[in-house]
């Protein structure tokens, strides 16, 4: 099995890539699923995505492999995780926890510890190769640091220290707040407010059995995701970003010991200007075109002199003249990404 | 700024260019001798990353001194509610670096969007303002918003403290949300290219700041618009005859007429005045981009 990590910031197209590269393989023989975060509705539409856990096979005529698609929902992963995890006694008590959906939307790495829980879940379904489409910004890598951290709180014992303390003030009014932690706390509370403290102790105390259920294995798909012979990370920009981004990403995955094998430069205006003189508004909009052409031409000649030689490869993608609308334009992206060099080892 | 908003801002999906169009109407202003405060949403460390000021005092040596870049990290903030609270050095100290307290104020949700949200409106109130009695530190002050859903529960967090918390906090939030329920204090431009996701989440923030905020937005930036986007229909028209004369010209025209299509549909469901900002071929470097946008960009008509 491989997986494609993609990484980028927003606007670059970076759902469509990942998703014409799941094409590119499944054309080629394997069984490939993308793995999605926010795709456009279109894009959405084009994949059969539906909200919820579910992967979706999509049909596409003359490929010899599979082409699946899934989506990161959030909110029914921790759900998922909650119903398996949990105790069953406490399973309805988080989810009807007043603050669980509000944790569930904002609590820091919560939906990094997700993309990494949803990957675990996809890793064991059988597929060949699974392309994971990050969250689009700069930090999307935190999507790789984040459950980590997130492990490495729950097992300091921290929750389960604070929840144990938290009950204790309960149980004598929290009249005997003392020293050390207790003390913090209630300092906490003082200037925090009552409700909002001891509801997110309250909840930790429900929810710890499953955040060190889940810290054990977000360790496991993080380490998968180092090795090299399993995982390649693909930077996705455009032109106008590309030496900033690939310097940015190729730092950032170097420091976190990820391995690069590719620059992916979407949606460029590279056509050979035509030799035929026009006139008026065509004339206006040809000179449009050739000015945004070789500022582009330039910034990919620029990247690939300072980072060409960090990555295996540079893919240079055209622009298409519509949006990504349906299996047909994801195959006009597609094939410009073939072949595609990771092969599937069964 | 006579009798406009204090707070102006610019918000919109990721990468459509919020960064790039709040530095150029900020460094417009700062040429014209205005004051101006641009709070980021990037950390100043990777703001460059975005768009890059180097080169500003040689170039514009007046502007430099009229301009101020801040990024605000929630965290020093509410660090500085403990100082407040805890004067003994010592003890604010011990709170703020117990593992216990760093962990609630990650988890506790909206506290960090909260604080972030009261610091803008002390800022919004060093601007001048005829109304007010104070001195002004500045004369104008942009947010350039992060992307659209954490610009909402930024926007939000205030609401929320006000109705599920009691205290202080609470009198709070439903201070800081009369503030920004108000068009008299904030002006909002969203930021869009003519691209599906971009004009989705606009209307997105328009729709959510009437109904929750009773804001209406100033004007939509259009940004990276081709030149077929204003142009008459009579020279649309012609250009049926060279489209398809190259994979170029073809692509350009597919392009423009799918902007000029989408330029309509968002003028049907979102009727604002809409500020047409050129594609731009990158400059040689970023300072000369951010001229030029600013200078076809006058936004001071909509105060």
């Amino acid at each position: 099995m491989k997986i494609v990590v993609c990484v980028g910031t927003g606007g670059v197209g970076k759902t469509s890539v990942a998703a014409a590269m799941a094409l590119a393989q499944a054309r080629a023989g394997a069984k490939c699923l993308v793995l999605t975060t926010d795709p456009a509705l279109r894009l959405k539409t084009a994949l059969g995505l539906k909200d919820g856990l579910h992967e979706q096979r999509v049909a596409v005529a003359d490929a010899k492999g599979e082409l699946w698609a899934a989506q990161l929902d959030v909110n029914a992963t921790l759900d998922d995780a909650v119903l398996l995890h949990a105790k069953p006694a406490n399973r309805e008590k988080i989810l009807q926890h007043p603050i669980y959906r509000t944790i569930a939307g904002s609590l820091a790495g919560m939906q990094e510890l997700m993309a990494v829980e949803r990957i675990d879940q996809l890793i064991r379904r059988g597929f060949d190769n699974i392309v994971v489409d990050t969250a689009p910004s700069r930090h999307a890598l935190d999507t790789f640091d984040k459950p980590v951290l997130f492990a490495d709180f729950s097992d300091s014992g921290k929750v389960r220290f604070v929840s144990r303390t938290y009950k204790f003030a309960e149980a004598i009014g929290l009249t005997g707040v003392g020293r050390g932690a207790l003390e913090i706390y209630s300092r906490a509370e003082s200037i925090f407010g009552t409700n909002m403290v001891r509801q997110i102790l309250d909840f930790y105390s429900l929810f710890y059995p499953i955040a060190e259920g889940y810290s054990e294995r977000a360790r496991k798909t993080v380490a998968m995701l180092r090795d090299p012979a399993v995982t390649e990370f693909r930077v996705v920009t455009i032109p106008s970003k590309a030496v900033r981004d690939a310097g940015f990403f190729l730092e950032q995955l170097k420091k976190r010991k990820f391995a690069t094998g590719m620059i992916c430069v979407n949606r460029t205006w590279l056509h050979a200007m035509p030799e035929m003189a026009v006139a008026g508004l065509a004339a206006e909009l040809l000179d449009w075109y050739r000015g945004v052409s070789d500022s582009q031409a330039s910034a990919i000649a620029k990247m690939t002199e300072a980072h060409g030689s960090q990555v295996r490869e540079i893919r240079v993608l055209h622009e298409l003249e519509r949006d990504v609308d349906g299996v047909e334009s994801l195959r006009a992206l597609a094939v410009q990404l073939e072949p595609e060099p990771l092969r599937a080892t069964p | 700024m006579d009798g406009s908003a204090r707070l102006v801002i610019f918000c919109g999906k990721g990468g459509v260019g919020k960064t790039t169009l709040s530095l150029a109407a900020g460094l417009q202003h700062a040429t014209q001798g205005r004051k101006v405060l641009v709070v980021s949403s990037h950390p100043l460390s990777e703001l460059a990353l975005a768009v890059s000021l180097e080169g500003l005092s040689a170039r514009f040596p007046a502007a430099a001194q009229n301009l101020f870049v801040l990024h605000i990290d929630p965290k020093d903030l509410i660090a500085d509610v403990v100082h407040k609270y805890f004067p003994v050095p010592v003890m604010a100290r011990k709170i703020l670096d117990s593992s216990l307290f760093t962990n609630l104020i990650e988890v506790a949700p909206g506290l960090k969007e909260f604080f972030f949200l009261g610091r803008m409106q002390e800022l919004s109130e060093r601007v001048k303002n005829n109304s007010a009695s104070d001195v002004p530190e500045y004369d104008y002050l942009i947010w350039d918003a992060p992307a659209s859903g954490h610009f909402l529960s930024t926007l939000r967090s205030a609401k929320s403290f006000e109705v599920f918390l009691t205290g202080p906090l609470a009198a709070a939030g439903a201070q800081i949300h009369r503030f920004f329920s108000s068009s008299g204090n904030i002006q909002l431009f969203p930021v869009t290219p003519l691209e599906e996701m971009a004009i989705a989440e606009t209307l997105d923030i328009a729709t959510a700041m009437t109904k929750d905020f009773d804001v209406t937005c100033s004007a939509v930036l259009v940004n990276c618009a081709s030149p077929l986007c204003d142009a008459p229909e009579s020279e649309i028209a012609a250009l049926e005859a060279v489209r398809n004369s190259s994979p170029a010209m073809r692509f350009a025209v597919e392009r423009g007429l799918l902007e000029r299509e989408r330029l309509a549909e968002l003028r049907a469901r979102l009727p604002l005045p809409q500020v047409l900002v050129p594609r731009i071929n990158h400059s040689s470097n970023d300072l000369d981009l951010l001229v030029r946008i600013g200078g076809g960009m006058d936004l001071s008509r909509f105060a």
